[in-house]
């Protein structure tokens, strides 16, 4: 039976399930080293939650086709960026189920538009920063279940980052957040609305200049068909910090602003129907993100694009829009 | 999708496992982490082959920077070390640099007998916003 995803701002029992989830696979050892996966300096074991910072960070780096000048990627700047999210998803939540002892746990949202919303000096102020869900901003973060502590070994740590050559490096340190420092404000209802009326999933040239429906929630496009940072990838750069990086998932943030572009992509197919493009006859320069292309994910040729289309077995919303 | 195949490629082992290999095969951004990241912008213009080769060479405070900046064919930049920016400017797509990765810059203390640096790789870089970059074929810094 499908599980439910919900808003977490609604749902007490779902956030603080979410919150011990995440410091269950925090602490929980891979039986993986650092070495393993050539991140140089001391060996060190790699956490479950770490390896979906890894795995982000290895999707980034894989470009598709190698050089290509669009930067597109085996999970960003092209069509493949909503399916690939979406399998990330589905296994941290199966991984979260798990250490939860809860098959019927779903991974919750951040309907960041509602605090978009809002004037842009209260955005972090919103509830979602509070001391009972996220935690606030800082270097370190001092708030919140994710509040670093020097001296307790159990607190949450950032281990595994990259440097400025976007290379995974490890690191010993507290979550860092700087709310509207490197944008002003979160995306807004309206800016939603407009994404959503778009009727190509994807256009040519395929790449962050598309005025297509994966290009505007991706974020490189706003509503006037400007290059800018927009949904997406304002979210990123309005939170910070970790979000800035190629190792962004190591913010538990990352996965509700996710889940939110998720529940978007599903909100756009409830409108135009269960479509992707590219198909397979586009050429070799498309390869990774044409619709039977295998998805950069430990399912191989299990998960494409295409298998990624109807996940209403798996999974639902609790509202679409 | 399959649930049961969700449920397998989830398992821990089953992912190290897949990024194991993965790594393995990852190009690594030969180059890049030199700084030699190389953009190859090609078009066809009246009967004649375009081709634009952009390698960046940046310095801050005198020091070189390795990171992998690259040019888009409508001129904006773009860098892997900071997947969700893309600048009119590699000006700002430096500064950006600097704000993601603060202990990358941090400064050394002078010595006394050091020769100072011309004044302006002195000027602290001013706090900027991100802003909407330029639109299609607008004029672009590079």
């Amino acid at each position: 039976m499908a599980v439910v995803r919900k808003n977490i701002l609604q749902n007490a029992d779902v956030r603080d399930q979410y919150i011990q989830g995440v410091q269950l696979l925090k602490n929980e050892a891979s039986g993986r080293k650092t070495n393993e996966f050539g991140i140089p300096g001391a060996v060190r074991s790699v956490s479950t939650y770490d390896l979906f910072v890894i795995w982000h960070v290895t999707a980034m780096m894989l470009e598709t086709p190698p050089g290509n000048p669009a930067g597109r990627n085996s999970a960003h700047r092209g069509p493949v960026f909503a399916p690939w999210h979406r399998v990330m998803l589905m296994l941290f939540e199966q991984n979260l189920q798990r250490v939860l002892n809860d098959a019927n746990f779903g991974l919750p949202y951040w309907d960041w538009a509602e605090d978009g919303d809002l004037p842009p000096q209260q955005q972090g102020d919103a509830a979602i920063w509070g001391d009972d869900c996220m935690g606030g901003q800082g270097n370190p973060v001092t708030t919140g279940p994710f509040a670093f502590s020097q001296s307790d070994p159990s607190a949450f740590r950032v281990r595994i980052s990259t440097n400025i050559s976007g290379e995974l490096r490890s690191v010993n340190r507290g979550l860092r957040r700087a709310f509207g420092v490197s944008a002003d404000a979160l995306p807004r209802t309206a800016h939603v609305a407009n994404a959503l009326a778009l009727s190509s999933y994807d256009s040519p040239d395929w790449d962050a200049d598309a005025n297509s429906f994966r290009n505007r929630i991706e974020g490189w496009m706003n509503d006037d068909g400007v290059s800018a940072t927009w949904l997406h990838n304002l979210v990123h750069v309005w939170v910070g910090g970790e979000m800035l990086l190629g190792s962004s998932p190591n913010d538990p943030v990352f996965f509700l602003n996710h889940c939110n572009i998720d529940r978007l992509w599903e909100s756009w197919m409830s409108r135009n129907g269960r479509v992707y493009v590219p198909d397979m006859e586009a050429g070799a320069d498309l390869k990774g993100h044409r619709i039977d292309d295998p998805i950069s994910s430990p399912l191989g040729r299990g998960a494409t694009p295409r298998e990624t289309l109807d996940v209403s077995e798996i999974y639902e919303y609790d509202a679409l829009l | 999708m399959e649930t049961k195949k969700l449920a397998t490629g989830a398992a821990p082992r089953k992912l190290s496992d897949y990024l194991t290999r993965a790594r393995d095969k990852a190009p690594a951004h030969d180059g890049h982490g030199a700084g030699g990241a190389q953009s190859v912008r090609e078009d066809n213009y009246r009967g004649h082959a375009i081709e634009i080769v952009t390698t960046y060479k940046i310095l801050v405070d005198g020091r070189k920077i390795r990171a992998p900046l690259g040019v888009d064919d409508s001129g904006q930049v773009h860098c892997h070390s900071l997947p969700n920016y893309q600048t009119a400017s590699a000006v700002d797509m430096v500064r950006a640099l600097i704000d993601g990765f603060p202990e990358e810059f941090e400064r050394k203390p002078v010595r006394a007998q050091s020769r100072p640096a011309a004044s302006h790789k002195h000027r602290p870089a001013p706090v900027r916003k991100s802003r909407p970059a330029a639109k299609k074929g607008s004029k672009h810094e590079h």
